[in-house]
C-alpha cells in the first residue's frame, strides 16, 4: 500500500493546494452564475460540464514535462496565430466583433489560446539567451508582441489585447529588461498617448473612458453600466442581500451579470464579506504561484510560473476594477467565475503548465 | 563558478522583479478593497437607497378634502365626482392632434379647448394628468370605451371637484381652494415624510389647496395625508408586483358655526349692496353670520375660470373679492357713543343724572372750532341715556372734552378696537384706534383736542371692521364678559376678557342696555322703524358715518348726487333683552341712514336667527 503510494507520487504530478482552491473556485463561481444567469439551468450546467472538463485537462496538461511546452513552444504559437487569422477571416459576429471561431461543437475564443502561447513562447525564446535580455532579443520579443496584440485588437478585443501585451512584458520585465529601457519606453509611450487615442480607439472606447472620467454625464447612456454596478456592489453593505436576492441583478438593472459584472451581484447578494472571502482565495493562488515560481527547477519554467501567475493577476484585477469603476468598462472576465468556454479552459490550461512546472524536478542536479 | 555565480544572481534578480510586480500589484489591491469598502460599508445607506429607488416605482394617492358643514350638520362644501376625460400627459406630445381625435367622439366646446391649451404647458411640464372634459355624460362614456383601444393615452375616470352648495353665500368666509404651487406641494410632502412623485389624482384640478377663508385657515385639517402605492420595477421600468399601498388619510370635516339660513337672509337683504353683515352667538363667539356683498361664485374660481371671466371679477369696481367684514374699514361714527358712556360713568365725569344743554353744537374751547349734530337746534337739555336714544353729538363732544385720550383709548381697546378679535379669520384688519404717537408718525402733527373730541362721537381717526364692530356689540350685549369669536369653536379655551365687568357696575350696564333698547322703542329713538319689524326686545345703536363733512342739509343734498358721497350706514344690535343671544353688525356703503337702512337687514338677520 505504501509502494503504491509511493509509486503514485512519483509518477502522478500533483499540487494538492492550487487543486483544490481552484476546485472551490470553480464550484463558489458555478453557485454564483447560477443567481447572475436568474436560476438558468442550462447555461447553469453548460458551465459546470466546462468546470469538470477543464479540471481533468488541468490535471493531464500538468502531467506533461515541462520540455514539452519548451520545445513545441514554436509550434503552438504559430497555430494559436493561424487561429487568429482564421478568425478574422471566418470569424462569428456577435455586435461588431469577430472574435470567435465555430468548431460545430464549440464557439473558440481564439485571443484566449494566444494568451497563453505567448508567454511560453517567449519563456522558452529566453531560456538560452543570455541574461539580462540584450537589446537585439528585446526588439524581436517586442516586435513579436505588438504584432500579436494589434491582431487581437483589431477584431476588436481591446480587454484581451492589453493582457496579452501586459503578459508579453512581464516576460521581458522578468527576463531583466533593464531600467532605462523601460524608463525610456514608458515616457514614450506617455508621450505618444494622443496619438493613440485619435488613431487607434473606437469611438466607443474612448466614450467608455471619458464615461469613467464622470459616469453621472450620462447615467442612462454610457455611464449606465458603471453607475448600476456601483449600485449593486455599495447596496450589498457588509452581509449582502442573500443569495439570489440582488435586486439589481434580478430586475435587470446591472448589464452583463454572467460575464463581466459577475463581480457586482456577488457583491451585491454576499456583501464585503463574501468579497473578502473571494478575494482571499484569489490571494491565497498567487501566493502559492510566487512560491512556485521561486523554486522552479529553470529559467524556462520561472519565466513562465510569472508570466502565467501575473497574466491571472492582471485579469482579476482589470476585472475588478472595472466593475468598482476605476478603469474604464472593456470586456475582462472574473477567472474561474464568468460565464465563457474559452476564457475558463484557458485558465485550467494555464495553471496545468503551472502545476507542470512547478512539480517536475530534474533527475540529475547539472 | 561563474556560471553558478551567474546562475544566483540571475535568480536573485528574478525573485527582485517578481516580488516587484506582486508588491505593485498588492498595492493596488489594497486600493481596490478600500474602494469596495467605501462603497459597501462608508457609502452604504446612499446605495441602499439608490438601490431601493431603483426597483421601486411609488405613485402618491391623492387624499380627499374634508367637507365643511354649517351648525345644523347641513353641508356648505362638498366633494362632487364626475367622470372625466383624462390625458397622460407622459406618452402624449400632440395635443393639437388629440384634440381633433377625440372631437369626432365627444364635443369640445370653444372653451374647453381653449382651457386645455392653457393648461397643457404646465402640466405637460411637471408630467400632471390633463382633465380634457368634466361631467361626462353616460352616452359620452359609452362612444369613448368602444374606441378607447385608439388612444392608449386617454382614460376615464372618477375625479372630484369641490364644490360649494351655496357658491355666493359663503365666498368670503369659508373662501375657496385653488391649484397647490410646486414648492407649497413640496413643503407639504417634507412636512408629511414625502417626496414629490408620480401621483394618482383624486381631483380634476390635480394638487388643490385652500386660498381664502376657512379653506385656507384650516387647510392642514382639511388637507388629509397622501397614501402611496409602491410597485416593484424591473430596469425598463414595467411594473411587476404591488409591494405596499398605504391608503390615504382623506381631511377631517370641519364643523363651523356658520348658519346657511341667517347667511341667506343677510345676503338677500344686501341684495349686492356694497357691504358687510356679522352675526355671533354671543355666549361662545361663535360667528353664524358672515357675509360681504356683492359676492361671486367660488366654484368658478376653484373649478377654472376662462382669463375674461377672471378680469372681470377682478376689475369688476364693487371689488368682488374684497372682504368687506373682515378687512372692511368703517368709521364706528355714533354706535361709539354706548362705549363712550361707559367711559365717563366709569371715570365719574358723569352719572345718569348728569345733564348737559344741548345747542345743536360744541365749541372747542381752546379755538372756538365748532361741532355739530345732527339736529339743527339740538336736543335741548338732555342726559346721557337720552343721548344715546337720540344721537346727541352735543353730549359727546362735551363728554370726550373731559377725557384724557390714552385712558379713552385704553378703554376703548377692551371692546375690541384696533385689535384682532377673531381666533381663525383670513387675514383680519384690526382696523385704527388712534393715539398720539400714531399722528404724530403718520401725520406729523400733535394730538390736538378736537381730534378726542371728534373720538366721542366715532368720527375722525378711528375706524374698525365690521367683525370688530360686531364683537363690540356682543361685548356690550354680554356686559364684557366674551370670547374671541371664531368659524369654529374649540371646547377647551374658554377665556372671557373680564376687564370691563369689574370696572363698571351691573347697575350701569342694565341701564345702557336700557338707553340701547330706546333706540328702537323709545317714540324719540333713532331707529324707531324697526319696532314692528319683530316681537321681541331688541337693543341698538345706529349710525351714520359722513364721507364729506356739511354745514346744512342742502349742501348734503349736493353732494349725494354721487353716490359714492353719501354717507355709509351702520348698525350694531343684539337681543332678545333681557336675555341676548345674538349679536349683529350692519355696514352698508352710501346707504346714508343707520336706523332705517342698515336697521332693517340686522333686524331680519337676528330674526332668522332668534325665531327658529
Amino acid at each position: 500500500m505504501n509502494k503504491l503510494k509511493l509509486i503514485l507520487k512519483d509518477k502522478i504530478y500533483f499540487d494538492q493546494y492550487l487543486f483544490i482552491s481552484i476546485t472551490l473556485l470553480s464550484i463558489m463561481g458555478l453557485v454564483f452564475l447560477y443567481s447572475a444567469s436568474q436560476g438558468n439551468i442550462e447555461t447553469t450546467i453548460k458551465q459546470s460540464a466546462f468546470v469538470i472538463f477543464g479540471l481533468v485537462l488541468m490535471f493531464l496538461v500538468s502531467q506533461l514535462d515541462p520540455d514539452f511546452f519548451k520545445s513545441n513552444s514554436l509550434f503552438f504559437l504559430i497555430c494559436s496565430i493561424i487561429f487568429i487569422f482564421l478568425t478574422l477571416i471566418f470569424g462569428k459576429e456577435v455586435n461588431g466583433a469577430k472574435r470567435w471561431l465555430d468548431l460545430g461543437f464549440f464557439t473558440l475564443q481564439t485571443s484566449e489560446i494566444i494568451k497563453i502561447t505567448l508567454p511560453v513562447f517567449l519563456a522558452a525564446y529566453l531560456y538560452d539567451k543570455s541574461l539580462p535580455i540584450n537589446l537585439l532579443n528585446t526588439f524581436v520579443a517586442l516586435t513579436l508582441i505588438l504584432i500579436i496584440v494589434n491582431l487581437v485588437r483589431i477584431q476588436p478585443d481591446l480587454g484581451t489585447s492589453i493582457v496579452i501585451l501586459i503578459a508579453g512584458l512581464y516576460i521581458l520585465f522578468l527576463a531583466g529588461l533593464s531600467w532605462r529601457f523601460i524608463g525610456v519606453s514608458s515616457g514614450l509611450f506617455v508621450l505618444s498617448l494622443p496619438f493613440i487615442w485619435n488613431n487607434f480607439l473606437e469611438p466607443f472606447q474612448k466614450q467608455r473612458i471619458l464615461t469613467l472620467l464622470d459616469p453621472t454625464s450620462d447615467p442612462y447612456g454610457s455611464g449606465w453600466n458603471i453607475t448600476q454596478s456601483k449600485i449593486a456592489i455599495g447596496s450589498g453593505g457588509i452581509q449582502g442581500k442573500g443569495y439570489q436576492m440582488g435586486s439589481q441583478a434580478h430586475l435587470d438593472f446591472l448589464p452583463e451579470t454572467e460575464t463581466d459584472f459577475i463581480f457586482s451581484v456577488i457583491a451585491e447578494e454576499f456583501g464585503f464579506i463574501g468579497v473578502c472571502i473571494l478575494l482571499s482565495i484569489f490571494f491565497f493562488i498567487l501566493l502559492r504561484c510566487l512560491y512556485l515560481a521561486l523554486n522552479a527547477r529553470d529559467r524556462f519554467c520561472r519565466l513562465t510560473i510569472g508570466g502565467l501567475s501575473l497574466l491571472f493577476l492582471s485579469t482579476i484585477f482589470i476585472n475588478l476594477s472595472m466593475v468598482v469603476g476605476i478603469i474604464p468598462v472593456v470586456g475582462m472576465p472574473l477567472p474561474f467565475i464568468s460565464k465563457g468556454g474559452s476564457s475558463l479552459l484557458s485558465f485550467y490550461i494555464s495553471f496545468g503548465i503551472i502545476i507542470s512546472m512547478a512539480t517536475h524536478k530534474k533527475l540529475m542536479q547539472r | 563558478m561563474i556560471n553558478l555565480n551567474e546562475r544566483l544572481s540571475e535568480k536573485k534578480n528574478f525573485f527582485n522583479r517578481l516580488l516587484f510586480v506582486y508588491i505593485f500589484f498588492g498595492i493596488l489591491f489594497l486600493y481596490l478593497i478600500y474602494k469596495t469598502f467605501t462603497l459597501q460599508v462608508s457609502s452604504y445607506s446612499d446605495y441602499e437607497l439608490a438601490s431601493l429607488e431603483n426597483k421601486t416605482r411609488e405613485f402618491l394617492i391623492q387624499p380627499r378634502r374634508g367637507i365643511i358643514y354649517d351648525r345644523n350638520g347641513e353641508i356648505i362644501v362638498n366633494n362632487i365626482p364626475s367622470y372625466n376625460l383624462i390625458a397622460n400627459l407622459a406618452v402624449l406630445d400632440d395635443i393639437d392632434k388629440l384634440i381633433e381625435d377625440i372631437q369626432k367622439i365627444i364635443e369640445l366646446s370653444d372653451s374647453e379647448i381653449k382651457t386645455i391649451n392653457d393648461n397643457f404647458p404646465s402640466k405637460k411640464k411637471q408630467n400632471r394628468e390633463l382633465v380634457l372634459k368634466k361631467d361626462l355624460t353616460p352616452k359620452e362614456i359609452a362612444k369613448f370605451e368602444v374606441r378607447s383601444y385608439k388612444f392608449p393615452e386617454l382614460q376615464i375616470a372618477v375625479r372630484y371637484s369641490r364644490e360649494n352648495l351655496f357658491p355666493y353665500l359663503f365666498s368670503h368666509s369659508v373662501g375657496y381652494t385653488g391649484s397647490l404651487g410646486e414648492e407649497e406641494l413640496e413643503e407639504i410632502l417634507i412636512l408629511q415624510n414625502l417626496r414629490p412623485k408620480e401621483s394618482i389624482f383624486s381631483y380634476s384640478n390635480g394638487f388643490i389647496t385652500g386660498k381664502t377663508g376657512i379653506e385656507n385657515v384650516y387647510d392642514n385639517k382639511l388637507r388629509g395625508k397622501f397614501g402611496k402605492k409602491t410597485y416593484e420595477v424591473n430596469a425598463s421600468g414595467r411594473i411587476l408586483n404591488e409591494i405596499e399601498t398605504i391608503p390615504p388619510m382623506n381631511g377631517e370635516d370641519i364643523f363651523t358655526s356658520l348658519d346657511i339660513k341667517s347667511q341667506n337672509v343677510a345676503f338677500n337683504k344686501l341684495d349686492n349692496r356694497r357691504g358687510a353683515v356679522v352675526a355671533v352667538k354671543i355666549d361662545d363667539g361663535a360667528i353664524v353670520t358672515y357675509v360681504s356683498s356683492p359676492s361671486f361664485s367660488v366654484n368658478k374660481i376653484a373649478n377654472g375660470l376662462s382669463k375674461q371671466e377672471f378680469d372681470d371679477l377682478v376689475l369688476n369696481e364693487d371689488k368682488l373679492f374684497f372682504d368687506r367684514a373682515a378687512q372692511g374699514r368703517y368709521s364706528p361714527a355714533s354706535t361709539i357713543k354706548p362705549a363712550i358712556g361707559l367711559f365717563g360713568l366709569k371715570k365719574k365725569l358723569i352719572d345718569w343724572n348728569s345733564t348737559i344743554e344741548d345747542p345743536g353744537f360744541f365749541v372747542l374751547p381752546e379755538d372756538g372750532r365748532t361741532y355739530r349734530g345732527w339736529k339743527k337746534g339740538g336736543h335741548g337739555e338732555i342726559n346721557l341715556k337720552d343721548a344715546i336714544i337720540e344721537s346727541s353729538n352735543t353730549f359727546f363732544f362735551s363728554l370726550a372734552y373731559q377725557t384724557e385720550i390714552e385712558d379713552l383709548r385704553e378703554h376703548l381697546s377692551h371692546f375690541g378696537f384696533g385689535k384682532n378679535i377673531c381666533k381663525d379669520c383670513f387675514m383680519p384688519d384690526i382696523g385704527l384706534l388712534p393715539s398720539p404717537e400714531w399722528k404724530m408718525n403718520t401725520h406729523n402733527f400733535g394730538w390736538y383736542k378736537g381730534d378726542t373730541v371728534n373720538l366721542g362721537v366715532g368720527q375722525g381717526y378711528i375706524n374698525a371692521t365690521p367683525m370688530q364692530l360686531a364683537y363690540y356689540s356682543a361685548f356690550l350685549a354680554t356686559k364684557g364678559k366674551l370670547n374671541k369669536f371664531s368659524f369654529v369653536q374649540d371646547r377647551q379655551d374658554i377665556k372671557k376678557d373680564t376687564y370691563i365687568s369689574k370696572n363698571i357696575n351691573s347697575n350701569d350696564w342694565t341701564k345702557i342696555h336700557e338707553s340701547m333698547v330706546g333706540v328702537i322703542e323709545n317714540p324719540k329713538g333713532t331707529a324707531g322703524r324697526l319696532r314692528a319689524l319683530k316681537d321681541y326686545i331688541v337693543a341698538a345703536k345706529s349710525g351714520t358715518v359722513e364721507l364729506v363733512s356739511t354745514e346744512t342739509k342742502e349742501d348734503y343734498q349736493i353732494i349725494r348726487e354721487i353716490e359714492g358721497q353719501r354717507d355709509h350706514a351702520i348698525i350694531i344690535a343684539f337681543g332678545p333683552i333681557p336675555n341676548p343671544e345674538y349679536a349683529v353688525s350692519v355696514v352698508i356703503e352710501n346707504g346714508e341712514s343707520g336706523g332705517s337702512v342698515a336697521g332693517p337687514v340686522a333686524i331680519a338677520v337676528l330674526n332668522s336667527l332668534i325665531k327658529e
